[in-house]
Protein backbone atom coordinates (compact mmCIF):
# COMPACT_ATOMS: atom_id res chain seq x y z
CA UNK A 1 0.00 0.00 0.00
CA UNK A 2 1.43 3.39 -1.01
CA UNK A 3 1.75 6.16 1.57
CA UNK A 4 -0.88 8.21 -0.24
CA UNK A 5 -3.36 5.33 -0.19
CA UNK A 6 -2.81 4.75 3.51
CA UNK A 7 -3.45 8.48 4.17
CA UNK A 8 -6.65 8.22 2.15
CA UNK A 9 -7.88 5.14 4.01
CA UNK A 10 -7.06 6.75 7.38
CA UNK A 11 -8.84 9.97 6.39
CA UNK A 12 -11.92 8.03 5.21
CA UNK A 13 -11.98 6.02 8.46
CA UNK A 14 -11.82 9.21 10.57
CA UNK A 15 -14.39 10.92 8.34
CA UNK A 16 -16.90 8.07 8.64
CA UNK A 17 -16.31 7.55 12.37
CA UNK A 18 -16.87 11.25 13.13
CA UNK A 19 -19.98 11.38 10.93
CA UNK A 20 -21.43 8.25 12.53
CA UNK A 21 -20.76 9.45 16.08
CA UNK A 22 -22.26 12.91 15.44
CA UNK A 23 -25.28 11.44 13.61
CA UNK A 24 -25.86 8.86 16.36
CA UNK A 25 -25.57 11.42 19.14
CA UNK A 26 -28.05 13.86 17.58
CA UNK A 27 -30.37 11.10 16.39
CA UNK A 28 -30.85 9.77 19.91
CA UNK A 29 -31.16 13.29 21.33
CA UNK A 30 -33.92 14.20 18.89
CA UNK A 31 -35.65 10.83 19.28
CA UNK A 32 -35.81 11.27 23.04
CA UNK A 33 -37.85 14.48 22.75
CA UNK A 34 -39.97 13.67 19.70
CA UNK A 35 -41.31 10.37 21.07
CA UNK A 36 -42.02 11.57 24.59
CA UNK A 37 -45.58 11.33 25.86
CA UNK A 38 -47.37 14.16 27.64
CA UNK A 39 -46.62 12.63 31.03
CA UNK A 40 -42.96 12.12 30.14
CA UNK A 41 -42.65 15.69 28.95
CA UNK A 42 -44.06 17.06 32.19
CA UNK A 43 -41.81 14.72 34.16
CA UNK A 44 -38.79 16.16 32.36
CA UNK A 45 -39.49 19.62 33.77
CA UNK A 46 -37.20 20.18 36.75
CA UNK A 47 -38.58 21.98 39.75
CA UNK A 48 -38.06 25.74 39.87
CA UNK A 49 -39.38 28.37 42.23
CA UNK A 50 -41.95 30.18 40.09
CA UNK A 51 -42.22 33.09 42.53
CA UNK A 52 -38.51 33.76 42.31
CA UNK A 53 -38.51 33.51 38.52
CA UNK A 54 -41.43 35.91 38.20
CA UNK A 55 -39.84 38.33 40.66
CA UNK A 56 -36.54 38.41 38.78
CA UNK A 57 -38.18 38.62 35.34
CA UNK A 58 -40.74 41.30 36.27
CA UNK A 59 -37.92 43.43 37.67
CA UNK A 60 -36.69 43.74 34.06
CA UNK A 61 -39.76 43.38 31.83
CA UNK A 62 -43.52 43.69 32.20
CA UNK A 63 -45.95 40.79 31.79
CA UNK A 64 -46.09 41.38 28.03
CA UNK A 65 -42.31 41.12 27.80
CA UNK A 66 -41.74 44.84 27.20
CA UNK A 67 -38.79 46.47 29.00
CA UNK A 68 -39.71 48.47 32.07
CA UNK A 69 -38.86 52.20 32.15
CA UNK A 70 -35.38 52.99 33.48
CA UNK A 71 -36.42 54.16 36.95
CA UNK A 72 -38.62 51.13 37.56
CA UNK A 73 -36.33 48.33 36.39
CA UNK A 74 -33.32 46.46 37.76
CA UNK A 75 -34.04 47.22 41.39
CA UNK A 76 -32.78 43.86 42.63
CA UNK A 77 -29.30 43.75 44.12
CA UNK A 78 -26.74 41.34 42.55
CA UNK A 79 -26.61 39.23 45.73
CA UNK A 80 -30.41 39.03 45.79
CA UNK A 81 -30.45 38.01 42.12
CA UNK A 82 -27.92 35.26 42.78
CA UNK A 83 -30.02 33.95 45.66
CA UNK A 84 -33.34 34.08 43.81
CA UNK A 85 -31.97 32.40 40.67
CA UNK A 86 -29.83 29.85 42.46
CA UNK A 87 -26.57 30.82 40.77
CA UNK A 88 -25.31 29.24 37.57
CA UNK A 89 -26.82 25.87 38.53
CA UNK A 90 -30.27 27.46 38.69
CA UNK A 91 -29.81 28.89 35.20
CA UNK A 92 -28.74 25.51 33.87
CA UNK A 93 -32.02 24.06 35.16
CA UNK A 94 -33.92 26.78 33.28
CA UNK A 95 -31.89 26.03 30.16
CA UNK A 96 -32.90 22.37 30.35
CA UNK A 97 -36.53 23.25 31.05
CA UNK A 98 -36.61 25.58 28.04
CA UNK A 99 -36.04 22.53 25.79
CA UNK A 100 -39.06 20.84 27.38
CA UNK A 101 -41.17 23.96 26.83
CA UNK A 102 -40.41 23.76 23.10
CA UNK A 103 -41.42 20.10 23.16
CA UNK A 104 -44.67 21.02 24.92
CA UNK A 105 -45.44 23.53 22.16
CA UNK A 106 -44.52 20.99 19.47
CA UNK A 107 -46.74 18.44 21.17
CA UNK A 108 -49.82 20.67 21.10
CA UNK A 109 -49.06 21.57 17.47
CA UNK A 110 -50.16 18.10 16.45
CA UNK A 111 -53.81 18.94 16.87
CA UNK A 112 -53.54 22.73 16.90
CA UNK A 113 -51.49 23.93 13.87
CA UNK A 114 -51.70 27.57 15.01
CA UNK A 115 -49.08 26.62 17.60
CA UNK A 116 -46.43 26.70 14.86
CA UNK A 117 -45.71 30.41 15.26
CA UNK A 118 -45.51 30.17 19.04
CA UNK A 119 -43.24 27.12 18.81
CA UNK A 120 -40.87 29.13 16.60
CA UNK A 121 -41.03 32.07 19.02
CA UNK A 122 -40.21 29.72 21.91
CA UNK A 123 -37.29 28.31 19.97
CA UNK A 124 -35.85 31.81 19.51
CA UNK A 125 -36.41 32.59 23.22
CA UNK A 126 -34.58 29.38 24.14
CA UNK A 127 -31.71 30.38 21.86
CA UNK A 128 -31.53 33.74 23.65
CA UNK A 129 -31.56 32.02 27.03
CA UNK A 130 -28.78 29.66 25.98
CA UNK A 131 -26.76 32.56 24.62
CA UNK A 132 -26.90 34.35 27.99
CA UNK A 133 -26.02 31.16 29.89
CA UNK A 134 -23.11 30.52 27.52
CA UNK A 135 -21.77 34.03 28.23
CA UNK A 136 -21.95 33.29 31.97
CA UNK A 137 -20.21 29.94 31.58
CA UNK A 138 -17.46 31.76 29.70
CA UNK A 139 -17.30 34.36 32.46
CA UNK A 140 -17.07 31.60 35.08
CA UNK A 141 -14.05 30.15 33.29
CA UNK A 142 -12.27 33.51 33.27
CA UNK A 143 -13.20 34.29 36.88
CA UNK A 144 -15.63 37.10 35.97
CA UNK A 145 -18.87 35.37 36.94
CA UNK A 146 -19.78 37.69 39.80
CA UNK A 147 -19.39 40.78 37.58
CA UNK A 148 -21.32 39.39 34.60
CA UNK A 149 -24.00 37.49 36.48
CA UNK A 150 -26.60 40.25 37.13
CA UNK A 151 -26.71 41.43 33.51
CA UNK A 152 -26.90 38.09 31.69
CA UNK A 153 -28.73 36.07 34.34
CA UNK A 154 -31.65 38.47 34.63
CA UNK A 155 -32.10 38.49 30.85
CA UNK A 156 -31.96 34.69 30.75
CA UNK A 157 -34.60 34.45 33.46
CA UNK A 158 -36.81 37.00 31.66
CA UNK A 159 -36.56 34.90 28.48
CA UNK A 160 -37.54 31.78 30.41
CA UNK A 161 -40.41 33.53 32.17
CA UNK A 162 -41.82 34.73 28.83
CA UNK A 163 -41.48 31.21 27.46
CA UNK A 164 -43.60 29.81 30.29
CA UNK A 165 -46.20 32.53 29.68
CA UNK A 166 -46.32 31.71 25.97
CA UNK A 167 -46.75 28.00 26.58
CA UNK A 168 -49.59 28.65 29.00
CA UNK A 169 -51.29 31.07 26.58
CA UNK A 170 -50.92 28.51 23.82
CA UNK A 171 -52.63 25.79 25.81
CA UNK A 172 -55.27 28.25 26.91
CA UNK A 173 -56.02 29.29 23.32
CA UNK A 174 -56.06 25.73 22.04
CA UNK A 175 -58.55 24.56 24.62
CA UNK A 176 -60.84 27.50 24.97
CA UNK A 177 -64.03 25.46 25.50
CA UNK A 178 -62.39 23.48 28.26
CA UNK A 179 -61.25 26.70 29.92
CA UNK A 180 -64.78 28.15 29.86
CA UNK A 181 -66.06 25.02 31.62
CA UNK A 182 -63.40 25.45 34.17
CA UNK A 183 -64.13 29.11 34.78
CA UNK A 184 -67.79 28.26 35.28
CA UNK A 185 -66.81 25.54 37.75
CA UNK A 186 -64.69 27.98 39.69
CA UNK B 1 -21.46 -6.72 -20.57
CA UNK B 2 -22.59 -9.95 -18.87
CA UNK B 3 -24.98 -9.72 -15.96
CA UNK B 4 -25.45 -12.46 -13.38
CA UNK B 5 -28.73 -13.71 -11.92
CA UNK B 6 -28.05 -11.72 -8.76
CA UNK B 7 -27.60 -8.53 -10.81
CA UNK B 8 -31.01 -9.08 -12.41
CA UNK B 9 -32.54 -9.79 -9.02
CA UNK B 10 -31.24 -6.47 -7.62
CA UNK B 11 -32.34 -4.67 -10.75
CA UNK B 12 -35.86 -6.11 -10.64
CA UNK B 13 -36.24 -5.63 -6.87
CA UNK B 14 -35.06 -2.00 -7.07
CA UNK B 15 -37.42 -1.32 -9.96
CA UNK B 16 -40.47 -2.85 -8.25
CA UNK B 17 -39.77 -1.17 -4.90
CA UNK B 18 -39.27 2.20 -6.60
CA UNK B 19 -42.61 1.77 -8.41
CA UNK B 20 -44.27 0.92 -5.07
CA UNK B 21 -42.75 4.00 -3.44
CA UNK B 22 -43.85 6.16 -6.35
CA UNK B 23 -47.44 4.89 -6.03
CA UNK B 24 -47.39 5.71 -2.31
CA UNK B 25 -45.96 9.19 -2.95
CA UNK B 26 -48.83 10.03 -5.33
CA UNK B 27 -51.65 8.04 -3.76
CA UNK B 28 -50.95 9.33 -0.23
CA UNK B 29 -50.39 12.92 -1.53
CA UNK B 30 -46.73 13.11 -0.48
CA UNK B 31 -45.51 14.13 -3.95
CA UNK B 32 -46.82 17.68 -3.53
CA UNK B 33 -44.98 18.09 -0.23
CA UNK B 34 -41.72 16.56 -1.49
CA UNK B 35 -41.40 17.37 -5.23
CA UNK B 36 -37.62 16.89 -5.44
CA UNK B 37 -37.75 13.60 -3.57
CA UNK B 38 -40.53 12.43 -5.92
CA UNK B 39 -38.41 13.52 -8.89
CA UNK B 40 -35.48 11.53 -7.50
CA UNK B 41 -37.56 8.36 -7.25
CA UNK B 42 -39.02 8.99 -10.73
CA UNK B 43 -35.49 9.30 -12.08
CA UNK B 44 -34.54 6.00 -10.45
CA UNK B 45 -37.40 4.29 -12.31
CA UNK B 46 -36.59 5.99 -15.61
CA UNK B 47 -32.90 5.16 -15.14
CA UNK B 48 -33.66 1.47 -14.66
CA UNK B 49 -35.81 1.29 -17.81
CA UNK B 50 -33.42 3.34 -19.98
CA UNK B 51 -30.30 1.48 -18.86
CA UNK B 52 -32.01 -1.86 -19.39
CA UNK B 53 -32.90 -0.90 -22.97
CA UNK B 54 -29.45 0.57 -23.69
CA UNK B 55 -27.76 -2.49 -22.22
CA UNK B 56 -29.95 -4.74 -24.40
CA UNK B 57 -29.76 -2.83 -27.67
CA UNK B 58 -27.00 -0.21 -27.37
CA UNK B 59 -23.22 -0.24 -27.49
CA UNK B 60 -20.78 -0.26 -24.59
CA UNK B 61 -20.03 3.45 -25.16
CA UNK B 62 -23.69 4.45 -25.28
CA UNK B 63 -24.28 2.59 -22.00
CA UNK B 64 -21.29 4.39 -20.42
CA UNK B 65 -22.48 7.87 -21.46
CA UNK B 66 -26.14 7.18 -20.58
CA UNK B 67 -25.17 5.80 -17.17
CA UNK B 68 -22.96 8.74 -16.21
CA UNK B 69 -25.35 11.38 -17.57
CA UNK B 70 -28.20 9.96 -15.50
CA UNK B 71 -25.92 9.59 -12.46
CA UNK B 72 -25.02 13.27 -12.73
CA UNK B 73 -28.71 14.25 -12.80
CA UNK B 74 -29.26 11.89 -9.86
CA UNK B 75 -26.53 13.65 -7.80
CA UNK B 76 -27.99 17.08 -8.61
CA UNK B 77 -31.43 15.86 -7.53
CA UNK B 78 -29.98 14.49 -4.28
CA UNK B 79 -28.59 17.96 -3.53
CA UNK B 80 -32.05 19.35 -4.30
CA UNK B 81 -33.52 16.90 -1.77
CA UNK B 82 -31.04 18.22 0.82
CA UNK B 83 -32.39 21.70 0.08
CA UNK B 84 -35.96 20.43 0.27
CA UNK B 85 -35.38 18.76 3.65
CA UNK B 86 -33.58 21.86 4.96
CA UNK B 87 -36.51 23.99 3.81
CA UNK B 88 -39.04 21.79 5.61
CA UNK B 89 -37.07 21.86 8.85
CA UNK B 90 -35.55 25.34 8.97
CA UNK B 91 -38.42 27.34 7.43
CA UNK B 92 -41.21 26.69 9.92
CA UNK B 93 -42.95 29.98 9.07
CA UNK B 94 -42.08 29.97 5.35
CA UNK B 95 -38.98 32.09 5.90
CA UNK B 96 -35.52 30.78 6.75
CA UNK B 97 -34.85 30.90 10.48
CA UNK B 98 -33.04 34.24 10.96
CA UNK B 99 -30.62 32.88 13.57
CA UNK B 100 -29.19 30.21 11.27
CA UNK B 101 -28.17 32.02 8.10
CA UNK B 102 -24.50 32.29 9.05
CA UNK B 103 -24.44 28.74 10.37
CA UNK B 104 -25.68 27.45 6.99
CA UNK B 105 -22.97 29.24 5.04
CA UNK B 106 -20.34 27.93 7.44
CA UNK B 107 -21.68 24.39 7.38
CA UNK B 108 -21.92 24.12 3.60
CA UNK B 109 -18.46 25.66 3.20
CA UNK B 110 -16.89 23.45 5.86
CA UNK B 111 -18.59 20.29 4.56
CA UNK B 112 -17.39 21.00 1.01
CA UNK B 113 -13.85 21.73 2.26
CA UNK B 114 -13.66 18.50 4.30
CA UNK B 115 -15.08 16.40 1.45
CA UNK B 116 -12.62 18.02 -0.97
CA UNK B 117 -9.71 17.47 1.42
CA UNK B 118 -10.41 13.75 1.84
CA UNK B 119 -11.06 13.36 -1.91
CA UNK B 120 -7.74 15.00 -2.78
CA UNK B 121 -5.95 12.16 -0.96
CA UNK B 122 -7.50 9.49 -3.21
CA UNK B 123 -5.44 8.04 -6.05
CA UNK B 124 -7.70 5.46 -7.71
CA UNK B 125 -6.01 2.84 -9.93
CA UNK B 126 -7.66 4.06 -13.15
CA UNK B 127 -6.74 3.50 -16.79
CA UNK B 128 -7.80 6.97 -17.96
CA UNK B 129 -7.96 10.39 -16.31
CA UNK B 130 -11.70 10.39 -16.99
CA UNK B 131 -12.18 7.21 -14.95
CA UNK B 132 -10.10 8.70 -12.13
CA UNK B 133 -12.09 11.95 -12.24
CA UNK B 134 -15.44 10.12 -12.16
CA UNK B 135 -14.36 7.89 -9.24
CA UNK B 136 -13.15 10.88 -7.22
CA UNK B 137 -16.22 12.90 -8.18
CA UNK B 138 -18.53 10.14 -6.93
CA UNK B 139 -16.71 9.92 -3.62
CA UNK B 140 -16.77 13.71 -3.21
CA UNK B 141 -20.52 13.90 -3.92
CA UNK B 142 -21.42 11.14 -1.47
CA UNK B 143 -19.08 12.45 1.24
CA UNK B 144 -20.59 15.93 0.87
CA UNK B 145 -24.17 14.62 0.97
CA UNK B 146 -23.55 12.54 4.09
CA UNK B 147 -21.93 15.53 5.82
CA UNK B 148 -24.82 17.81 4.91
CA UNK B 149 -27.40 15.41 6.34
CA UNK B 150 -25.43 14.93 9.56
CA UNK B 151 -24.86 18.69 9.85
CA UNK B 152 -28.57 19.39 9.33
CA UNK B 153 -29.44 16.94 12.08
CA UNK B 154 -26.93 18.56 14.45
CA UNK B 155 -28.01 22.14 13.70
CA UNK B 156 -31.70 21.30 14.05
CA UNK B 157 -31.25 19.68 17.46
CA UNK B 158 -28.93 22.42 18.73
CA UNK B 159 -31.19 25.23 17.52
CA UNK B 160 -34.35 23.62 18.91
CA UNK B 161 -36.09 22.56 15.68
CA UNK B 162 -38.33 19.51 15.81
CA UNK B 163 -38.64 17.09 12.88
CA UNK B 164 -41.94 15.84 11.57
CA UNK B 165 -42.19 12.13 10.76
CA UNK B 166 -42.05 12.20 6.94
CA UNK B 167 -39.23 14.68 6.51
CA UNK B 168 -37.26 12.86 9.23
CA UNK B 169 -37.74 9.53 7.42
CA UNK B 170 -36.51 10.98 4.11
CA UNK B 171 -33.50 12.64 5.76
CA UNK B 172 -32.58 9.58 7.83
CA UNK B 173 -32.86 7.26 4.83
CA UNK B 174 -30.81 9.51 2.57
CA UNK B 175 -28.28 10.27 5.29
CA UNK B 176 -27.71 6.60 6.06
CA UNK B 177 -27.55 5.69 2.37
CA UNK B 178 -25.07 8.46 1.55
CA UNK B 179 -22.84 7.39 4.48
CA UNK B 180 -22.81 3.78 3.21
CA UNK B 181 -22.26 4.98 -0.37
CA UNK B 182 -19.38 7.20 0.74
CA UNK B 183 -17.74 4.09 2.20
CA UNK B 184 -18.38 2.15 -1.01
CA UNK B 185 -17.06 4.98 -3.20
CA UNK B 186 -13.96 5.05 -0.98
CA UNK B 187 -13.62 1.33 -1.79
CA UNK B 188 -13.90 2.13 -5.51
CA UNK B 189 -11.27 4.85 -5.14
CA UNK B 190 -8.97 2.36 -3.42
CA UNK B 191 -9.55 -0.82 -5.43
CA UNK B 192 -10.50 0.77 -8.74
CA UNK B 193 -13.60 0.29 -10.88
CA UNK B 194 -14.54 -2.34 -13.44
CA UNK B 195 -16.78 -5.39 -13.44
CA UNK B 196 -13.75 -7.65 -13.89
CA UNK B 197 -12.69 -6.82 -10.31
CA UNK B 198 -14.33 -8.98 -7.61
CA UNK B 199 -14.13 -6.11 -5.07
CA UNK B 200 -16.08 -3.82 -7.41
CA UNK B 201 -18.86 -6.39 -7.83
CA UNK B 202 -19.14 -7.01 -4.07
CA UNK B 203 -19.21 -3.26 -3.32
CA UNK B 204 -21.92 -2.72 -5.94
CA UNK B 205 -24.03 -5.46 -4.36
CA UNK B 206 -23.60 -3.94 -0.90
CA UNK B 207 -24.68 -0.57 -2.31
CA UNK B 208 -27.75 -2.10 -3.94
CA UNK B 209 -28.69 -3.92 -0.72
CA UNK B 210 -28.41 -0.65 1.22
CA UNK B 211 -30.51 1.12 -1.40
CA UNK B 212 -33.23 -1.55 -1.24
CA UNK B 213 -33.25 -1.24 2.55
CA UNK B 214 -33.71 2.52 2.23
CA UNK B 215 -36.64 2.21 -0.17
CA UNK B 216 -38.36 -0.28 2.15
CA UNK B 217 -37.81 2.18 5.03
CA UNK B 218 -39.36 5.03 2.99
CA UNK B 219 -42.28 2.88 1.82
CA UNK B 220 -43.03 1.93 5.41
CA UNK B 221 -42.73 5.45 6.85
CA UNK B 222 -44.41 7.39 4.04
CA UNK B 223 -47.39 5.01 3.92
CA UNK B 224 -48.61 6.27 7.26
CA UNK B 225 -49.85 9.75 8.00
CA UNK B 226 -47.74 11.93 10.26
CA UNK B 227 -48.25 11.35 13.96
CA UNK B 228 -52.03 11.18 14.35
CA UNK B 229 -53.75 14.02 16.13
CA UNK B 230 -54.11 13.12 19.77
CA UNK B 231 -56.99 14.27 21.87
CA UNK B 232 -56.68 15.85 25.27
CA UNK B 233 -57.20 13.36 28.03
CA UNK B 234 -58.91 14.31 31.27
CA UNK B 235 -55.61 14.08 33.08
CA UNK B 236 -53.92 16.43 30.65
CA UNK B 237 -56.72 18.98 31.12
CA UNK B 238 -56.32 18.79 34.85
CA UNK B 239 -52.57 19.34 34.59
CA UNK B 240 -53.01 22.38 32.34
CA UNK B 241 -55.65 23.70 34.65
CA UNK B 242 -53.37 23.29 37.62
CA UNK B 243 -50.53 25.09 35.83
CA UNK B 244 -52.79 27.97 34.84
CA UNK B 245 -54.26 28.34 38.30
CA UNK B 246 -50.80 28.31 39.87
CA UNK B 247 -49.55 30.92 37.40
CA UNK B 248 -52.57 33.16 38.03
CA UNK B 249 -52.01 32.83 41.78
CA UNK B 250 -48.31 33.68 41.42
CA UNK B 251 -49.15 36.79 39.43
CA UNK B 252 -51.76 37.93 41.96
CA UNK B 253 -49.20 37.44 44.74
CA UNK B 254 -46.59 39.41 42.87
CA UNK B 255 -48.95 42.26 42.07
CA UNK B 256 -50.01 42.54 45.71
CA UNK B 257 -46.32 42.53 46.76
CA UNK B 258 -45.55 45.36 44.34
CA UNK B 259 -48.51 47.43 45.61
CA UNK B 260 -47.48 47.15 49.26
Amino acid sequence: MSARNSYFITAVAIFLAVNLCVAGYYYFRSRRSSRASWENLLAQLSWTDRNNISQVALDLVDEAGLPRPDGESMNLEPSELWRLIGGLEGLQVLEKNSEVLIDLAFYVQQWYPEALAIAERLRLDARELKWHVARLKGAAETGNLQVSFPFYAQRAVAAYYLMTRRVLSLYEAGNFAMLADLQRAL
Amino acid sequence: MRLTGLDFLFWAAGFLLNITLMVILWYRHRAKSFPFFTALITLAIVKTIVLYLVQKHGTRDSYFYTYWSLTMVDTILQLCVVYEVAGRVFRPLDVWAPDLRNSFVWLVGLSAAVALGVTSLASPPARTWMQSFVTKGNFFAEALLSELFVAMMGVSVTAGFRWKTHVAAIAQGMGAYSLITALIEAGHAYFGVGREMPAFVVLSQVRMTAYLGCIVYWIFNLSYDEQPARTMTGKMREQILELQTRMAYDLRTLRSRKNT
